[in-house]
């Protein structure tokens, strides 16, 4: 049998492939591909790209010390490498005997907002987009309905007459509702009472936000940009660490002063004394003085059920 | 066949706007939505957690220029100065003590120096029990009159704490009357608030409350 040659016509593979459906076909692939490619630019965009090493990460409850040293260095080094800061990573443990309680004195309250920045300054929030723990509303004497509040006051001078300063933030709740949706549960109350998140585990559903009855919780919509020399070095983990883009974060009491000895950062700027704060465990720290002695206190919201550990009272 | 004529139709069509698709991702040509506005740095002062005045044992502690609490560089030992008042009763403020404004009490009720102040030695307080205290002191001397205040104070409900909670940690430093009040004008001074919060695109605040009058029942 001959061999077949190659211009044989019945076997001739390409028989089908004129120069015109070759150079048609190569366009429009060369054109897909390079569609393809061009959609997935804001991927290669993506600058905080999740490490191995935290994609790998265990849940916060499940690592050992020894583990948990390993993320503390690895979240030191991301964030020196970003932020040019070698911060002070720790992982504080909730103390026995402690339970944080928050009281604000409405009466002394002047909504000037120190608190607000200095707990943004300590906490190294957003600064654009802008995210905020407390929000001062600006109320109308005479009654306690949010919706006449008003965030956007913009006087002169504070206080007015007419009106009295509502700072909200997160309440602590005895019975969380956050923490009742979270599906992963990334988002968990402590001993002391402070409810943290953690911030790698969180998927960014979104639900817990949803949740609050108190607007208390942000999303991190964008990457968050914090100017590296306002940074706060000093972080905890379940604290005022770096976030990424696409986590919950909220006020957690600023665990890394307050599960240390020292005061939340809202209290210490605070001009009139309004913020009190302290261990309602210990019945002669003031907030117990205040809670036993003080004639009027309210919790937000009472008739929701959270059984918020922040109050406000009142000089009679 | 009708159907063999129109694929090069199709596949122009569909080259082309496959060209036109990539054109438009590479070359971002309707860039990103509006941009963000920018937001200036919070002014550092905000972020002070300094009282809002110095006690006179901030001064000491300071070691600061004290001449201005020497008395008898102007005034004579053993005569009380003379105190006068307008033909309302008012209390003249000789032109030396400028700065002081009476603002104490309301009505014009304080209207004594001596109310406070030693006649006898100026540079001293003396409450209405007769105790002599030092300007140090002078968180005793508000205690004489403002008893509950005092109370609320001396547990720690009124007034500003700074440092720890747990004193075991570390100390918590109180702050005394006069790191917030004027002795002369103690209603806390007003001031102007820090900037509010921002819009993503820098627009107006959708807050429709800002407007509205305070209900009248």
């Amino acid at each position: 049998m001959p061999a077949p040659t190659l211009h044989e016509p019945q076997s001739a593979p390409d028989a089908g492939m004129s120069r015109r459906s070759f150079l048609r076909t190569s366009a429009v692939l060369a054109t897909g591909l390079a569609a393809v490619a061009a959609s997935l630019k804001p991927l290669f965009e993506m600058e905080d790209f999740t490490s191995a090493e935290q994609f790998m990460q265990k849940y916060y409850k499940e690592l050992t010390p020894e583990e948990m040293a390993k993320v503390l260095q690895r979240i030191e080094r991301e964030v020196e490498k970003q932020y040019g800061v070698r911060p002070h990573v720790r992982d504080l443990k909730p103390m026995d005997g402690v339970e944080f309680v928050y009281a604000l004195n409405l009466t002394r309250c002047i909504g000037c907002r120190k608190c607000v920045h200095a707990c943004v300054a300590e906490n190294n929030q957003s600064r654009n987009p802008e995210i905020q723990y407390i929000r001062v509303l600006k109320m109308p004497h005479g009654t306690f309905d949010l919706e006449k509040g008003d965030h956007n006051y913009d006087t002169a001078q504070v206080p007015e007459k007419g009106f009295f300063y509502m700072p909200v933030q997160c309440q602590q709740c005895h019975n969380p509702p956050c923490v009742k949706v979270c599906p992963v549960n990334a988002t968990w109350q402590e001993k002391d009472g402070i409810t943290v998140i953690d911030y790698d585990w969180c998927i960014g559903c979104r639900y817990c936000e949803a949740a609050c009855p108190y607007w208390a919780r942000r999303f991190n919509f964008t990457k968050p940009s914090i100017p590296a020399d306002r940074l706060n070095p000093e972080m905890a983990y379940l604290g005022n660490r770096p976030r990424k883009q696409g986590v919950m974060e909220k006020c957690h009491f600023c665990v890394q002063r307050t599960r240390a000895g020292r005061y939340p950062a809202c209290l210490e700027v605070c001009p009139t004394g309004a913020r009190k704060f302290g261990n309602i465990l210990d019945p002669n720290s003031e907030i117990s003085q205040i809670l036993r002695t003080k004639r009027v206190f309210m919790q937000l919201k009472e008739d929701v059920g959270t059984n918020p550990r922040f109050f406000y009272y009142f000089d009679v | 066949m009708q159907a063999s004529n129109r694929t090069p139709m199709v596949l122009t069509i569909l080259v082309v706007a496959f060209a036109g698709l990539t054109a438009a991702f590479l070359s971002d040509s309707w860039g990103y939505p509006a941009p963000r506005a920018t937001i200036p740095p919070v002014d550092r002062a905000i972020l002070d957690t300094a009282t809002v005045r110095r006690s006179y044992a901030d001064l000491v502690r300071a070691k600061e220029d004290l001449s201005d609490f020497d008395c008898y560089a102007c005034h004579e030992k053993g005569h009380p100065p003379p105190l006068r008042y307008d033909d309302n009763q008012k209390l003249i403020v000789p032109t030396e003590h400028a700065d002081v404004v009476m603002g104490h009490g309301s009505h014009g009720r304080n209207n004594n120096c001596f109310n406070c102040h030693n006649e006898n030695n100026l540079t001293t307080l003396q409450p209405r029990d007769g105790r002599e205290l030092k300007l140090e002191e002078s968180t005793q001397l508000c205690g004489s009159c403002h008893g509950p205040t005092y109370r609320d104070w001396d547990s720690g409900a009124h007034g500003r704490i700074n440092g720890y909670w747990n004193t075991k940690l570390g100390p918590a430093v109180k702050k005394d009357c006069v790191n917030c009040h004027n002795p002369h004008s103690p209603r806390f001074p007003g001031r102007k608030p820090a900037p509010g919060p921002h819009t993503l695109h820098g627009g107006d605040q959708t807050d429709t409350h800002a407007s509205e009058s305070p209900p009248t029942h």
